[in-house]
């Protein structure tokens, strides 16, 4: 299983390094304007051919870059009912305090689980490598942290279960 | 001999040295621009220039006439003049664009200068002496996007422009008020102002954004490197000859000619190559 882990982190890793080579581009549409590109699209030559890396058809990631900007979707692997409520809810709290994130957005793109907006803003206060370990990272502990929340509720209501039915 | 100075935590947007490298301009990712001058082993701030409202984009700083051209994101551009006392002050320059201006170059000779925009067009400008301003002259066609680079031919006349749609162009800047006809030159005998002597395209299938273009000392190749991390050399003395080097370092972000067969090309990879 974790066979497939290291070689699509270490292509997401390069993918992303090389989309993350952003700079700064006042908007050609709207004087004065600085927005991120890839959310309005307003210029098709702004903008750069999306990758979806996947590892298999549950679980990618999809990497859109533009000149000023980049977004990066990624779909989580759920098995089963139980992962599918935990990772809707555990995302969910974390894109409602989305502000503390900074780079994280408030909506995930349609198809996928949990997005990021990275602007050149981000890139010129922060280290490029580092935003990137961070993405990677988040990825690895996702899966991780799921499958504890799933164990942890197998155990509570295997607990709760017992104990109501000792009364008979 | 390299030295580091750290200038703040900011990133440098852009900078400009004078003729002989003892002052230097630059601004620090906002609407102003420090002047700094060498004492010693470090670096004294001596000066801060403030007249754009929002982030100055481009400076440059003309050797001769000792005169300090900066654009903004705010349409605007200035040119500053030092006065007898050693301050700086701004003359208005009339640029008519209705974009963010991106770079900013001094001619060779240093009576024009030329702007590229997010309007998809360049500005050429000169000084009118009657109303002590700077006018300018538009080179639209056949421009289909935001003006990212622009680097003048040493023969004051040839300018080089890159743009985000992935082409570099050589026009004329002629001005007919302010200097003589030109001589003919290899890219092309007829010059009219806004003529487009040649066009080349990063690459077939589009290529990436043009980061920068330079001119060879002698005006005969000029080179530019994309955002698809490739350096390319045009010769005008071979027919347009295009020659493309394809590099698996990220990209590139500016390339200047060091000789007649040498260039350094700087970018993402925080590493220059030779």
């Amino acid at each position: 299983m974790s066979a497939t882990l290291r070689p699509y982190l270490s292509a997401v890793r390069h993918t992303l390094s090389a989309a993350m080579c952003l700079q700064n581009f006042n908007s050609q549409v709207v004087e004065r304007h600085n927005k991120p590109e890839v959310e309005v699209r307003s210029s098709k030559e702004l903008l750069m051919t999306a990758v979806v890396v996947s590892r298999n058809e549950k679980e990618k990631v999809l990497i859109e870059p533009s000149i000023n900007s980049i977004r990066i979707s990624i779909s989580i692997k759920q098995a089963d009912d139980i992962e599918r409520i935990l990772c809707h809810k555990f995302m969910r709290f974390m894109m409602m305090r989305a502000e503390n994130f900074i780079i994280l957005r408030r909506k995930p793109v349609e198809g996928y689980d949990i997005s990021f907006l990275i602007t050149n803003f981000h890139t010129e206060q922060m280290f490029k490598h580092k935003l990137v370990d961070f993405v990677i990272h988040f990825m690895e502990e996702i899966d991780k942290e799921i499958s504890e929340m799933k164990l942890a509720v197998n155990a509570r209501a295997r607990e709760c279960a017992m104990e109501y039915l000792k009364r008979f | 001999m390299t030295e580091v100075f750290q200038f703040g935590l900011v990133p440098i947007t852009c900078h400009a040295w004078n003729k002989d490298r003892s002052r230097v301009a630059l601004s620090l990712n906002n609407n102003e621009v420090n002047i700094y001058e060498r004492a010693g082993s470090e670096w004294r701030l001596q000066e801060t220039l403030q007249g754009h409202d929002l982030r100055v984009t481009g400076i440059d700083w003309a050797p001769n006439t000792n005169r300090i051209v900066t654009c903004g994101a705010d349409r605007n551009a200035y040119v500053w003049t030092c006065g007898v006392d050693g301050k700086w002050s701004p003359t208005l320059v009339l640029l008519r664009i209705n974009r963010a201006a991106t770079c900013v170059k001094w001619s060779p000779n240093e009576n024009k200068f030329a702007v590229g925009s997010g309007a998809r067009l360049i500005s050429v400008c000169y000084f009118e002496q009657e109303n002590n301003w700077w006018v300018s002259k538009h080179i639209k066609k056949p421009i289909r996007s935001t003006i990212t680079t622009l680097d003048w031919h040493p023969n004051n006349i040839l300018l080089a422009a890159g743009a985000a749609d992935f082409k570099v162009r050589i026009f004329s800047a002629w001005i007919k008020d302010i200097e003589p006809k030109p001589t003919p030159t290899p890219w092309g005998a007829k010059m009219p102002l806004g003529q487009m002597m040649t066009e080349f395209s990063n690459s077939t299938g589009g290529g990436g954004w043009v980061h920068s273009v330079s001119f060879s000392g002698d005006g005969n190749r000029v080179c530019w490197v994309g955002h698809d991390s490739s350096l390319t050399v045009a010769d005008a003395g071979k027919e347009m000859a295009k020659t493309q080097l394809k590099t698996e370092y990220l990209p590139f972000t500016a390339v200047t000619w060091v000789s007649l067969n040498s260039l350094v090309a700087v970018g993402h990879g925080c590493c220059p190559m030779l």
